[in-house]
């Protein structure tokens, strides 16, 4: 082990319920902290490799290097302690450089901008792949156009909300992002009035039905691993009708964005009133009863009291720790776990604690501590073995995919805000995917898409990502790669960028983009004459080994297609290379 | 695996849906399909998020308007002269229509206003989706079963374009390609079913996959358009980009490589297809759905070259789910409408095929009647429109539940109980596009618990 990784590690004791665990064996003098024995998760570059891919934003070969021979259950440890990057202070640094009286591209951009450094280069990658795992359950967008576009703020505070919690509790979570503005706008309950019996008026259900159906507990009654319960005729069993929506709809009436303004109407400090917790209007929030859920919150209940009641109702609720766990593995390891894994991650959830390989217990045993479930996941038996199982992935999604990209090759300068490209990745021509910006409420796919004509539609397997596979989004995955890797002209960028930012008013200098983003081919550049060592290479980088002789051979007959006497042979060849496997399904399907 | 051997997997594991009751109410057809020599597509425009048809087909005889003003009022307020009862744009209801009252369009839609008035547009009153005939006692009693999951987005999309909810593996518009298929439509099978969105359910049937069409025709691998790259280079990285090195046991890997193989493919030969493509002299809107239903008619142009008699299409635009802020956000998305559908209708005269493509629309769901604030929540039937030279036009089809609350269709604050079932509505456009009843049936699983169907199509 490296100095350069002990200098991460801290004091497990800060962190970590327990610490007596029988892994750990002994403390680096030199730091103060406890390491502990090799495990088999960083036996290898390659194993250490695999593990990052499934736990970041991708492996950096350097610290591959570094942690290999260590301990991953002191790395999680770790990742527990490091410090959130958060969004909106990164967002201010741009404040200077634009005119934010005048909708942009660039103004809307801020926090894709602070979002793309933080992930791509923060040191908080375990905490950064959780927030991104939640944001796909609790999920807000800001690509409908308006309001949330138009106010970058209003998601840079909800980003934040989901990093800060992204190691805390579920049920902290369920009430930070109750009160955002950002979801109160996504979900219409900012400025929604109690019912008025004289008009028919009625609250607004949107936020009652959906943090029920897609936030907690599904639609119908889940066994602890995740299976639906059914009834004697074999059908499953819903958990709610209409008539508990409309009761919870009464809890979340009378949030507003200030004190003085219960709408979201011109106001002057809009960006700071979306930038924080709504505010609560007393007089606008149903004084009826509140039943639910089989729950009643009696009359003249205040708005606090009935929004507090209301979380506990739904978060105690049986389905919650299957729902949340089963989509949260998803997300990391693979898109149809089995049962018995859905069960033991809903265990830890339940229990709010796990502890590691080295005996270490993390989580605060409180019910929905998410350190435990992370840990459960990345942990667990299917995880960690080498899974042969035909059953067993997960297509990486496409914003993990470049991401992976970027990191391998360590890009220079992490500046989003100087590569256009990377202000929307959401089109079908570009990634068909965008942090924070799904086309719904329900993500870029669903948890239970299952692909039609297909074999794992066969079997009913839900594979999430292949929603967002197709005809168009398969080039335009492979055309933005290639772009990226390959075909960027950056003196052409910066002219068209210094189009872009005199029309938007912004003060940056565009030939920046000159040395945003570019890919460090070195060490591919020094064998790009040999065929096998490049691929070596780029196997340990990009697939940790496990690149397959079928896609090897192809590579490899591409590369003898380019011969190394003609121009730029050796870009060629890495470039060719790197998108060959990028786009090969032995890196598309994490595995 | 390649397309055949996928199909036999497909085979054996194939649902086989139940007839139950079929024969009854029929005439003796044929059990399948003929093969068809003309030309027919079907055209589904969904409204994602539920489209306010409260706010479509608007009461107009004094004293239902006056009613819905009552129970809409903050609403209307908000909406101000453009539902102002002068304003708005009365319709003839036609013979096949139940109802008190009359009833009129919105402002927005002048264009399909005109085109019903001339008889090229149909509306389908209060369709949704159905078990069995149900009011609202069955409801409130449980007395017959429910469509799942009422009132959810995702799961009543599914129902409306499967039958099933969320997890459905095929849709009736891919049922009704596959039994077009087997009857020997299409040459090349790949453009049965085309969208401009994503991997659609509804267009998904055993044989039958969406292919996913550019709004300016087909997606293709830069790397294989480069004229600078060499050919033999080129034929190696057309094998890569056709999956071919996808391992074949991890099944996500094999499903990988048949997406790559698939697009490749199809996109290559559309791309070929539409080399030919004549401009339309119609000009199509450049909002969403009219950029989306301009690439419907330039596939439709290219028909013969796709080797296609029958194709089902799928477009949509979202923002229809109206919680908040409906008078401000959706006047737009009505007007969008009207001009879209109005210049694909042009489109198809231009062709000469007005008789030959039917469309007609989808949404999640209905909304209340009643008012949350400034919107509407989620409910359940809906009016929808059918356009083109073989429908049946310038008539409501159905029963119009009045507009106030409590009545036997209202399932609670005016979210309407459907009174014409999505699979009786489906029937009639499925029977026009070449399919036998027992094809019907087979893809409708629920038609044969309803004895009648909306006349939509002339006979």
């Amino acid at each position: 082990m490296t100095v350069f990784f002990r200098s991460l590690l801290v004091l497990c004791i800060l962190e970590a319920a327990g610490c007596g665990g029988s892994g750990i064996d002994g403390v680096d003098e030199e730091n103060n902290i406890f390491v502990s024995e090799p495990d088999e998760i960083f036996a290898t570059q390659n194993s250490t490799a695999r593990f990052l891919t499934q736990a970041t934003f991708g492996p950096i070969p350097d610290q591959v290097v570094a942690m290999t021979g260590g301990n991953a259950s002191d790395w999680i440890i770790n990742e527990f302690s490091q410090p959130a990057s958060l969004v909106l202070p990164e967002m201010e640094s741009f404040y200077d450089f634009f005119n934010d009286d005048e909708l942009s591209g660039f103004a809307s951009s801020i926090s894709t901008f602070a979002y793309w450094r933080n992930v791509l280069a923060g040191d908080d990658q375990l905490r950064q792949r959780m927030a991104y795992a939640l944001s796909q359950i609790l999920v807000v967008s800001n690509g409908g156009g308006e309001l949330l576009t138009d106010v970058p703020e209003a998601v840079g505070y909800y980003m934040d909300v989901l990093t800060r919690n992204a190691f805390g509790n579920y049920r902290d979570l369920m009430h930070e992002v109750t009160y955002t503005p950002a979801m109160g706008h996504y979900l219409t309950y900012l400025g929604n009035q109690k019912g008025d019996p004289a008009t028919g008026r009625v609250p607004d259900e949107n936020y009652a039905r959906e943090i029920l159906q897609l936030f907690t507990v599904g639609t119908v009654a889940l066994n602890p691993d995740g299976t639906p319960k059914t009834d004697a005729s074999d059908a499953p069993v819903e958990i709610y009708s209409n008539s508990d929506i409309t009761g919870l709809a009464r809890v979340f009436t009378g949030l507003g964005l200030s004190e003085e303004s219960f709408g979201t109407n011109e106001e002057d400090d809009i960006a700071t009133l979306m930038a924080q917790p709504m505010a609560i209007f007393e007089q606008e929030h149903s004084s009826l009863e509140k039943r639910f859920l089989g729950s009643v919150i009696p009359a003249n209940t205040s708005a606090a009291e009935s929004i507090n009641r209301a979380l506990d109702v739904i978060f105690n609720h049986s389905n919650v720790a299957p729902f949340v766990s089963r989509q949260l593995i998803q997300r990391f390891v693979t898109s149809h776990p089995e049962p018995a894994y859905v069960a033991r991650v809903a265990n830890a959830f339940e229990a709010g604690t796990y502890t590691l390989p080295n005996g270490t217990t993390v989580g605060n045993a409180r019910r929905g501590d998410l350190k435990a479930t992370i840990s459960a996941i990345l942990f667990d038996e299917q995880a960690r073995t080498v899974q042969s199982s035909p059953f067993f992935g997960k297509v990486r999604e496409p914003v993990l995919r470049f991401s992976a990209w970027t990191r391998a090759f360590q890009v220079s300068q992490i500046t989003p805000q100087y590569v256009t490209a990377l202000w929307d990745t959401s089109g079908v021509n570009s990634l068909n995917q965008h942090p924070y910006r799904a086309a719904s409420v329900f993500n870029f796919y669903r948890p239970g898409y299952i692909a039609p004509g297909t074999a794992s539609g066969t079997l009913e397997l839900t594979v999430p990502e292949l929603q967002i596979v197709n005809a168009a989004s398969i080039p335009g995955y492979a055309n933005f790669m290639t772009y990226m890797v390959y075909g960027r002209d950056p003196v052409e960028e910066a002219q068209e960028l210094a189009e872009e930012f005199d029309e938007a008013g912004v003060s940056l200098d565009p030939q920046a983009a000159l040395s945003s983003f570019i890919p460090d081919y070195q060490d591919e550049l020094d064998v790009a004459a040999d065929a096998a060592a490049l691929l070596a290479l780029l196997d340990q980088k990009l697939t940790y080994g496990t690149l397959s002789a079928k896609t090897r051979t192809a590579i490899t007959e591409a590369l003898n297609n380019i011969p190394l006497d003609q121009d730029d042979a050796e870009f060629d060849r890495v470039a060719v290379a790197i998108v060959m496997v990028v786009t090969s399904a032995d890196f598309l399907v994490q595995r | 695996m390649n397309r055949r051997d996928f199909l036999s997997t497909v085979g054996k594991t194939a649902i086989s849906l139940p007839l139950v009751g079929v024969g009854t109410t029929f005439s003796v057809t044929p059990v399948f399909a003929a093969n068809p020599s003309d030309y027919r597509a079907l055209v589904c425009v969904f409204f994602l998020g539920g489209l306010d048809t409260h706010d479509v087909l608007i009461p107009y005889d004094q004293p239902s308007y006056d009613a819905w003003v009552r129970i809409r009022n903050s609403l209307v307020s908000a909406q101000g002269q453009t539902r102002a009862r002068a304003n708005l744009l009365p319709i003839a209801s036609g013979s096949t229509v139940t109802a008190s009252g009359t009833f009129a369009l919105p402002p927005e839609m002048p264009l399909l206003h005109s085109l019903y008035q001339q008889g090229r547009v149909a509306i389908a009153a209060n369709v949704g989706p159905l078990i069995s005939a149900t009011t609202r006692s069955d409801f409130q009693n449980e007395a017959v079963p429910l469509p799942p999951r009422l009132f959810s987005h995702n799961d009543q999309q599914s129902v409306w374009q499967a039958s099933a909810p969320e997890g459905a593996q095929f849709g009736w518009g891919g049922l009704f390609a596959d039994a077009m298929l087997s009857a020997g439509a299409n040459q090349v099978p790949e453009f049965s079913t085309i969208t401009s969105l994503g991997n659609e359910l509804f267009l998904t049937g055993q044989v039958a996959k969406p292919y996913q069409v550019g709004l300016d025709g087909a997606a293709q691998v830069d790397f294989l358009a480069d004229e600078d790259v060499p050919a033999a280079l080129k034929s190696v990285l057309r094998r890569h980009f056709a999956g071919e090195s996808a391992d074949q046991i991890n099944v996500i890997s094999r499903d990988l490589g048949d997406a790559f193989a698939g697009a490749l493919t199809a996109n290559e030969r559309y791309d070929a297809a539409t080399a030919s493509a004549e401009p339309f002299n119609t000009v199509f809107p450049t909002s969403p759905l009219g950029a989306q239903l301009r690439a419907v008619a330039q596939a439709i142009s290219v028909r013969s070259q796709l080797q296609a008699q029958r194709q089902i299409f799928f477009v949509g635009i979202g923002g229809f789910d109206t919680h908040s802020a409906q008078a401000t956000d959706l006047p737009g998305l009505l007007t969008q409408i009207d001009g879209a559908l109005a210049a694909f209708y042009q489109s198809m005269q231009e062709l000469a095929l007005g008789s030959n493509v039917t469309l007609f629309t989808a949404s999640d769901f209905g909304r209340t009647l009643v008012i949350n604030g400034d919107g509407t929540d989620h409910g359940w039937g809906a009016h929808h429109l059918v356009m083109g030279d073989a429908v049946s036009g310038g008539q409501i089809h159905g029963f119009v539940p009045p507009a106030q609350l409590d009545h036997d269709y209202d399932s609670g604050g005016g979210r309407l109980i459907p009174t014409t079932s999505v699979e009786q509505y489906a029937a009639p456009l499925g029977r026009w596009f070449g399919l036998s009843e027992t094809e019907l049936l087979a893809a409708l699983p629920n038609r044969a618990n309803f004895a009648t169907e909306p006349s939509l199509i002339i006979a």
